[in-house]
């Protein structure tokens, strides 16, 4: 999704000096504490949501009216909510439910924009301009309204959220990988195999394609964090995952008319979204000093 | 009409099911924290739920539009301060002609246009033969009447095609207000841009999308009144954010706090919790034509299922009754006896084993999707109806596509509400219960012929006793035939600052500003 | 390429992005199902009643034909009538357009307001502690649901410390600067990150180039030294990464408008999304997109002035 190019693509904002070499053959993974605690948080809470039913003996959907806004402590270890529903375990299944979406929606703009990019990179001419116009017109758009209007066109649901994200988060993939392409065809491998005669087809796939790809990993860490972002907002909006599936979005929405009495029902989802948001972030900016020696 | 919306699709300004509310109530201050003698002056902000859509009192629905210009246009006949009567407003009185077909009124003296010209009978008459005529508006509920005269300054003429029962009670519907004739020599369109009436407030400005304020009409025929200098009706779709600008002081009146908050704000310092009894009736809508609801046994068993005493304190937060019938308990003609479907899971599972579908079925359940309050009853009914078999779904789309699809019937199970219009149950009977009329029977397709002929022979029977019996019947056979699930009656919730007083709410959800002040 | 060249291409492909973006809203617009008629209508909308509004809004002829109509209106300069207020679309855009823009040029503002010092402060010793902490905690600022932290904004700030007004846009000047800042901030705080990491980037590379190092050497103190040349230097390439997210900033005032009852296009957009308010949708993407592109190419314009090897080869 295109809302922050975290790690932007080629263009005026990328263009930043090259840094002293025996600064970058210092760093190593290890020595980032960034990177370290991004590892750290993202890996707690992936433990969190794939162990999501060892770590709790309720069902995220079954209702006890009688238990309703029970407070923290006791039975419930983050109280009840309206329904009388588990807090704690909705929280858990939530989370593995908006994680679980967000990588898999990630994947489809990810496959989208890197064919994409290649080809108006690789081939440059009509196609070039077809493709950029195309993502011109897609990046005029406000994210937001064209992800509710898609929503709307489509329907609420899961393969809604994939539709829309992967409608409005493949330009950026694009912009990335056709820039990195413009600049790795000029170099003497690629020329080289272009003048023995390699097909076209070949060259992407074996020469170029493994060398930009990783730019697009890097992009995609903090793509994420977006995706994640939008189909919270869409929970919240009531436009997401239909209930009584727990979903942090419509948790939030769920709680915050209980922000004086029972703080925790919108507090808590908001504070996961945020450590996943954090987690990832901080994976994405250690990876793109790891892996690009251009930016520092 | 207005959804409890919480947070975010509140944005949704014209929502799903626009039922709603009509004219005037009236009378004094009869609620809250009233003290002392009113104050003159001050401005009254009230926060509320949504944007007006139009001023042109004949053509709009939505309650936002409504409750702003009833401050400025008002009727011959208002509702009475219980929401079932009428009670003389701009005429004092009239004579009725033994055919009942003839209706003379006698106007009030000394009511001015906040223009200062006088209102008279040439102005009645424009006005109601306006309303009338209003095809895409709510001219059919002035379909009984044949013409207006206007005989005499003072006097107005109302000739009916067939005697017709509720004739007062559409007079006090908001579109039968009265405007000035030719619309004081302006097109319909440049007069209802900036209204002129005969009521408490005249046009001050409207920032669409944001602030429509209203200020004081010098020339007020109710002497002295009104208290307010302005009042001044701000856009704020959260449920949050109405509630915090209350707390916070922007705003004085906060429309619709969400239930869950409720009981919170009853302990706030400085607000007052207002539940004025209302004429809402919450339905769970099953469509006849879909299988297997056009089964008597499925309706039956899905009513009797229902705990509505659950959902009363799930969705409302115990602030609401259950229903018993088709009616609320503030429309003329209730009947308390009526016995609704309550819950009884054995009774349900009897009705289930007696039906086509003994082992149950899987449907739908369609719901807006920016209405946590709907998303609460859904998720409930989806564990109730377990039991029975009964696989739900929920379906959410956005408001005005649940609307559409409810009004073409292409949905199975969906929920909607009603507020009355007018202190009369015709209204609501037809569109309820009436396959023929524009909603076919309350977009359910129910058609039960001894129901639908009641309903017709109520509008012109005159004699009270004779009404009643026929709506008893129409009460009793629908809660028989589940044609709907009843759900609950809800009131109407306004939190408003202590220094607020005089501020009420009929049971049709119209309030009287003129009587609104504000303490220092 | 000189510079009016550049520009002019620039506005020349702002005309088929203007009318991509018409194509696509307005088929997807009447993609999406209801109907105004029946937005407007309500529970009381009969067959006849919806036919005849249709008539009225010419919503019965076939969708080409109604495209087109809407493309000779636009080459009037005519956005059409807005369905649901009666009123004309641009009128409605025009009124809501401050609030917007006020929006987004206090929530860039804020943005460097917080970017700079912090990047300064990373930028000053790389890798020292306080680099790695100014890196890490903005990021929160990433991954923040806008509308949960703009809630517990109000209810901190207004509620609890009635330090601002709780929502809505103001009145005068500093009435919006009161009023706006909350909403401002939770932009802000999502943009900080993306402005930080930006900034410190290019403090570094100007820390690096040969006219600190000779004036350092000169004995320019620190201070000045930063002020005077790291910072007139670096800020520029991070208004040019405001200007590029200048997408994610519209997008987000929708979803801050609402949390704060804004009266801005936004809002209005959402609002007339629920109504199937065709005119306006389609209105307020155009403005929208016209937007997008026109801050990007004054991004790109700014950069293309400040090119830092035209600058450090000086």
């Amino acid at each position: 999704m295109s809302a922050i190019p975290l790690a932007p693509g080629p263009g005026p904002a990328a263009a930043v000096a090259p840094e002293r070499a025996q600064a970058r053959a210092a760093r190593r993974w290890y020595r980032q504490p960034a990177l370290l605690a991004g590892i750290v948080i993202t890996g707690i809470i992936v433990i969190l949501a794939v162990a999501a039913p060892l770590l709790t003996s309720y069902s995220p959907t079954a209702q006890n009216i009688s238990q309703s806004l029970a407070g923290p402590g006791g039975q419930h270890l983050l109280g009840t909510d309206q329904l009388g529903r588990d807090t704690w375990t909705r929280l858990l299944f939530g989370l593995r439910l908006d994680l679980q979406i967000a990588f898999i929606a990630v994947l489809f703009p990810f496959c989208l924009g890197t064919i994409l990019g290649s080809l108006a990179g690789y081939f440059g001419s009509w196609a070039d301009t077809v493709i950029m116009r195309v993502v011109d017109i897609v990046v005029a758009f406000p994210f937001y309204v064209l992800i509710i209007a898609l929503v709307f066109v489509l329907g609420p649901g899961e393969r809604s959220i994939y539709i829309a994200i992967t409608a409005v988060g493949w330009v950026s993939y694009a912009r990335l990988v056709r820039g990195e392409i413009l600049v790795a065809k000029r170099q003497d491998y690629v020329l080289a195999a272009r003048a023995s005669g390699l097909s076209s087809v070949r060259i992407m796939g074996r020469h170029l394609l493994p060398n930009v790809i990783t730019q697009g990993i890097v992009y995609a860490m903090s793509d994420i964090v977006q995706d994640m972002l939008a189909i919270v907002t869409l929970g919240y909006f009531g436009l997401g995952v239909p209930p009584p599936t727990a979903d942090l979005g419509s948790m939030i929405n769920d709680g915050q008319n209980f922000l004086s009495t029972h703080w925790q029902l919108t507090t808590i989802p908001g504070l996961a979204v945020v450590a996943v948001g954090l987690g990832l972030s901080l994976i994405g900016d250690g990876l793109a000093d790891l892996l690009r020696p251009g930016q520092s | 009409m207005t959804h409890r919306k919480s947070a975010a699709w509140s944005l949704i300004a014209v929502s799903g099911l626009v039922v709603l509310a009509a004219c005037g109530g009236s009378g004094g201050g009869t609620v809250g924290g009233q003290s002392g003698a009113p104050v003159r002056g001050g401005n009254l902000v009230i926060a509320r739920t949504a944007d007006s859509q139009s001023m042109n009192a004949t053509t709009v629905f939505d309650n936002e539009s409504i409750w702003i210009f009833e401050q400025i246009m008002e009727p011959l006949y208002t509702v009475t301060p219980n929401g079932k009567g009428v009670m003389p407003w701009l005429a004092t009185g009239y004579k009725v002609s033994p055919d009942k077909k003839t209706y003379t009124f006698t106007l009030r003296k000394g009511v001015k246009f906040s223009t200062g010209k006088p209102m008279t009978s040439a102005d009645v008459k424009f006005s109601l033969d306006q309303a009338r005529a209003a095809s895409k508006g709510w001219g059919y509920i002035d379909t009984a009447i044949k013409s207006v005269s206007a005989p005499a300054p003072q006097t107005v003429v109302v000739h009916l095609k067939y005697p017709w029962a509720p004739l007062l009670a559409d007079l006090s519907l908001f579109a039968n207000g009265i405007v000035p004739a030719r619309y004081g020599g302006q097109t319909e369109n440049e007069f209802y841009q900036h209204p002129v009436g005969t009521g408490p407030f005249k046009w001050d400005y409207w920032h669409k999308g944001s602030a429509l304020k209203l200020v004081r009409n010098p020339g007020y025929w109710q002497a002295g009144k009104p208290y307010l200098n302005s009042v001044t009706w701000t856009d704020v779709p959260s449920d949050n954010t109405r509630e915090l600008q209350l707390k916070g002081g922007q705003a004085q009146v906060d429309e619709f706090p969400a239930w869950s908050t409720v009981a919170s704000l009853k302990s706030t310092p400085n607000v007052v919790m207002h539940l004025f009894s209302s004429t809402r009736t919450d339905y769970l809508l099953l469509n006849e034509l879909r299988k297997p609801l056009g089964d008597i046994h499925v309706r039956r068993a899905i009513s009797l299922a229902i705990n509505r005493p659950a959902l009363i304190k799930a969705v409302l937060f115990g602030n609401g009754k259950p229903a018993n019938s088709v009616f609320p308990p503030q429309v003329p003609y209730y009947q308390k006896a009526t016995k609704g479907l309550q819950y009884n899971l054995a009774a349900a599972k009897q009705e289930m084993a007696k039906s086509s579908v003994p082992h149950g079925f899987s449907t739908t359940i369609l719901i807006d999707s920016g209405n946590s309050d709907q998303r609460t009853v859904a998720t409930i009914m989806q564990s109730e109806l377990k039991p029975l078999g009964i696989t739900l779904k929920i379906q959410q789309l956005d408001p005005n596509t649940v609307n559409d699809n409810q009004q073409s019937l292409k949905y199975n199970i969906s929920l909607a509400y009603w507020t009355m219009d007018i202190p009369d149950p015709d209204e609501l009977a037809t569109f309820a219960v009436d396959p023929k009329s524009g909603a076919r029977s309350f977009f359910t397709a129910y058609d039960n012929p001894t129901v639908v002929t009641d309903t017709h022979q109520a509008e012109k029977t005159l004699a009270t006793s004779q009404r009643q019996q026929l709506y008893n019947q129409i009460q009793s056979l629908a809660a028989q035939d589940a044609f709907m699930g009843f759900l609950y009656y809800s009131p109407y919730a306004y939190a408003a600052a202590a220094s607020v007083h005089g501020f009420y709410v009929t049971p049709l959800g119209n309030y009287h500003l003129e009587n609104a002040w504000l303490s220092k | 390429m000189g510079r009016m060249a550049f520009v002019g291409r620039r506005l020349l492909q702002l005309i088929p992005v203007a009318v991509g973006v018409t194509i696509i809203v307005f088929f997807m617009v009447h993609l999406i199902p209801g109907d105004p008629a029946r937005s407007i209508l309500g529970i009381h909308a009969t067959p006849a009643k919806v036919a005849e509004l249709h008539r009225e809004w010419g919503l019965d002829r076939p969708l080409i034909s109604q495209y087109w109509l809407f493309l000779d209106r636009l080459g009037h300069g005519n956005l059409g009538q807005s369905l649901f207020y009666g009123g004309s679309a641009s009128g409605l855009i025009l009124s809501h357009l401050p609030a917007t823009l006020w929006l987004i040029i206090y929530a860039a503002v804020l943005a460097v307001l917080i970017s700079v010092p912090l990047a300064m402060i990373a930028a000053s010793r790389k890798d020292a502690i306080r680099d790695h902490v100014v890196r890490a905690v903005p990021l929160v600022g990433l991954g923040m649901p806008p509308f949960w932290l703009g809630f517990l904004l109000i209810y901190g700030f207004a509620i609890s410390l009635r330090l601002f007004p709780v929502s809505g846009y103001g009145a005068g000047v500093t009435g919006h600067l009161r009023s706006m800042f909350l909403p401002s901030l939770t932009v802000a705080i999502a943009l900080a990150p993306v402005v930080i990491r930006s900034l410190r980037a290019s403090m570094l590379t100007v820390l690096g180039a040969d006219f600190i190092t000779t004036a350092r050497s000169k004995g320019v103190p620190g201070t000045r030294l930063f002020l005077r040349h790291v910072l007139r230097n670096a800020v520029i390439p991070a208004v040019t990464v405001l200007g590029i997210n200048i997408g994610f900033l519209i997008g987000g005032t929708v979803i801050i408008e609402n949390v704060f009852a804004i009266p801005g296009i936004g809002q209005l957009m959402i609002n007339a999304i629920f109504q199937r308010d065709f005119p306006v949708v389609q209105g307020v993407t155009l403005v929208f997109g016209v937007l997008v592109v026109l801050v990007n190419l004054l991004a790109d314009m700014a950069y293309a002035a400040l090119d830092p090897r035209v600058r450090f080869s000086r």
